[in-house]
């Protein structure tokens, strides 16, 4: 099995390198962006009022060096950045610490599940717009309108996530826990935290997405500065390109923070579960070295 | 010396619909045992042993009856195999031994080194459960049980979802295990051979949970599966089981035609 893995190896031309290349999820990859890309063309070619790539791309250079987009407006992008992320850190934390708690509740205690789970439901349902309009309705612009929009609209996932998490707790090592007289100190840390931890983490990756989401919506409507204030100036100033400028810089970096952060937290947090396949892995290795070698 | 005292145990469950009626799981058990020895609990499935156990740890409350383990004057230290390994998946193996260590042991790390290396599993301290065979798991969960120095070691059908030559390996070892720590063990299997092999005294208990015998078994340590004598106890069990099925098939007829 691994001599027909290594032969190719010996008698490589460039031939080979490159048509494994096109066989590679990386090329797949690339290929789905430029797909993308050439439909946006392609589109914009067709409906006027749509700005294409090189047009929006010009724009986001100038707002990225902070040049001049004529008149008197310069470009902005530290500036909207830094003035959202202390909101969505905040938002997402205190969704976090609020909907562990919320989870722990219900997920401990049948009275308290038949009493806070349907309203529970009936939050996950709502959409982070309501809560965008209701925050401004109450608190008026600033800060406050939209770190609750953003908590409000993320909190329900987070606990959603913990009472799964809680009520699959295995009852087979409850009860090795039990018969071994366990302390409790030892069983949160080693029993209980770790069976939560991918519902826990599930639950964080909701709460980013969708605080997100959140932030940027309450922003909208209740910032004068801000990620989602700065798509909103563009539209209310009715140019089109600034506004998919900064819808694109919105998915580029929630694509970013899944990528270089969540995902390598999830892949620390799981390392007991892919041991198995990492040992499979070393051993796939060792047998490829010895016949290389031999 | 742990002692283990079980006076006129009952145990039923309560009917789970409203027509069908309770179980009987135990039946007015009493026995009792102390010291270094081995007692095995043998009998066909739905004959309580598992429950016998669970009640003997405090998992399950007795309908009626007294159960006592005592060591002295304090509480007596339980260990338990179960059927299954039942190890933290997301922990170490060392950190699973760690996990129901005391918290006032000198060295817990050493205990935790001396009873793996009596498995056999020194060198697996750093790895998950999931990088260990099933055998390599159970014998985790053996030398978990070992590790609190228990005074009363309780053990489900430890073997019992391993494969035969796994299976015996391990109740070689075990029977050295238990001869250097000198521990008393109460030992539930449906295997008759397995039994004979491990024990000084069989409790049979028929169907419903009633002790039929307490049988000695008196035979020369170490023991292997093959040794003749052992076969031969296993062929006389096996025929006190017989009788005592016809009995109950016969009391159950009467029942019914009564």
């Amino acid at each position: 099995m691994n001599r027909a893995v290594a032969a190719p190896s010996a008698s490589e031309g460039p031939l080979a390198g490159l048509s494994r290349f096109f066989r590679s999820d990386g090329f797949a990859r690339l290929a789905s962006y430029l797909f993308l890309l050439v439909l946006w063309q392609l589109v914009a070619v067709y409906e006027d009022r749509f700005p294409g790539p090189a047009e929006v791309f010009g724009f986001l250079l100038i707002e990225v060096t902070g040049g001049s987009h004529g008149g008197v407006v310069r470009g902005q992008f530290l500036e909207p950045f830094a003035a959202t992320l202390p909101r969505f850190a905040l938002g997402v934390a205190i969704s976090m610490a609020l909907g562990v708690v919320t989870g722990v509740v219900i997920g401990g205690s049948k009275l308290a599940e038949a009493l806070l789970k349907d309203t529970l439901l009936v939050l996950v349902a709502l959409p982070a717009i309501i809560w965008a309009f209701l925050t401004q309705m109450w608190l008026g612009l600033g800060d406050d309108a939209v770190v609750i929009t953003t908590f409000l609209s993320a909190f329900p996932f987070v606990a959603v996530n913990v009472i799964q998490g809680i009520q699959a707790i295995p009852r087979d090592l409850r009860r090795m826990s039990g018969t071994y007289h366990v302390p409790l100190y030892r069983r949160l840390r080693h029993l209980q935290i770790p069976a939560v931890t991918g519902y826990l983490f599930a639950g964080f990756r909701f709460a980013v997405i969708i605080g997100w989401n959140a932030v940027l919506l309450g922003e909208w409507f209740s910032a004068s500065d801000g990620v989602g204030w700065r798509s909103r100036y563009w539209y209310d100033a009715n140019r089109y390109k600034g506004f998919v400028g900064w819808v694109i810089l919105f998915i580029a970096f929630i694509v970013l923070l899944d990528r270089l952060v969540l995902v390598r937290l999830q892949r620390r947090a799981f390392r007991w579960r892919d041991a198995q396949l990492s040992a499979t892995e070393r051993q796939a290795e060792e047998i490829e070295v010895g016949i290389t070698g031999a | 010396m742990a002692t283990l005292q079980v006076e006129h145990l009952n145990k039923t469950f309560p009917a789970i619909e409203r027509r069908s009626k309770s179980t009987t799981a135990i039946d007015d058990l009493s026995f009792e045992i102390g010291g270094h020895v081995f007692v095995s609990v043998v009998g066909p499935s739905g004959c309580g042993k598992s429950t016998l156990l669970n009640i003997v740890s405090g998992i399950e409350e007795p309908s009626s009856g007294k159960v006592r383990v005592s060591e002295g004057e304090r509480e007596a230290r339980l260990g338990y195999v179960f059927q299954e390994p039942r190890l933290l998946p997301w922990r170490t193996v060392m950190q699973n031994m760690l996990y129901v260590i005391e918290g006032g042991t000198d060295d817990p790390g050493e205990r935790a080194t001396t009873y793996l290396r009596m498995v056999g599993l020194q060198d697996a301290g750093d790895q998950f459960p999931s990088q260990l065979s099933g055998g390599m798991q159970q014998r985790v969960g053996i030398a978990r049980a070992f590790s609190v120095e228990p005074d009363l070691l309780l053990m489900d059908e430890p073997f019992s979802h391993l494969d035969a030559i796994t299976a015996r390996g391990l109740r070689e070892q075990l029977q050295e295990i238990w001869a250097q720590t000198k521990k008393t063990v109460l030992f539930v299997t449906h295997d008759i051979l397995e039994a004979v092999q491990l024990s000084d005294r069989i409790l049979m208990l028929a169907p419903g949970g009633r002790l039929y015998a307490d049988v000695p078994i008196d035979l020369p340590r170490p023991r292997r599966a093959s040794d003749t004598e052992v076969a031969m106890a296993q062929a006389e069990l096996l025929r006190r089981f017989e009788t005592m099925q016809e009995e109950t098939d016969a009391a159950r007829a009467a029942d019914v035609s009564s």
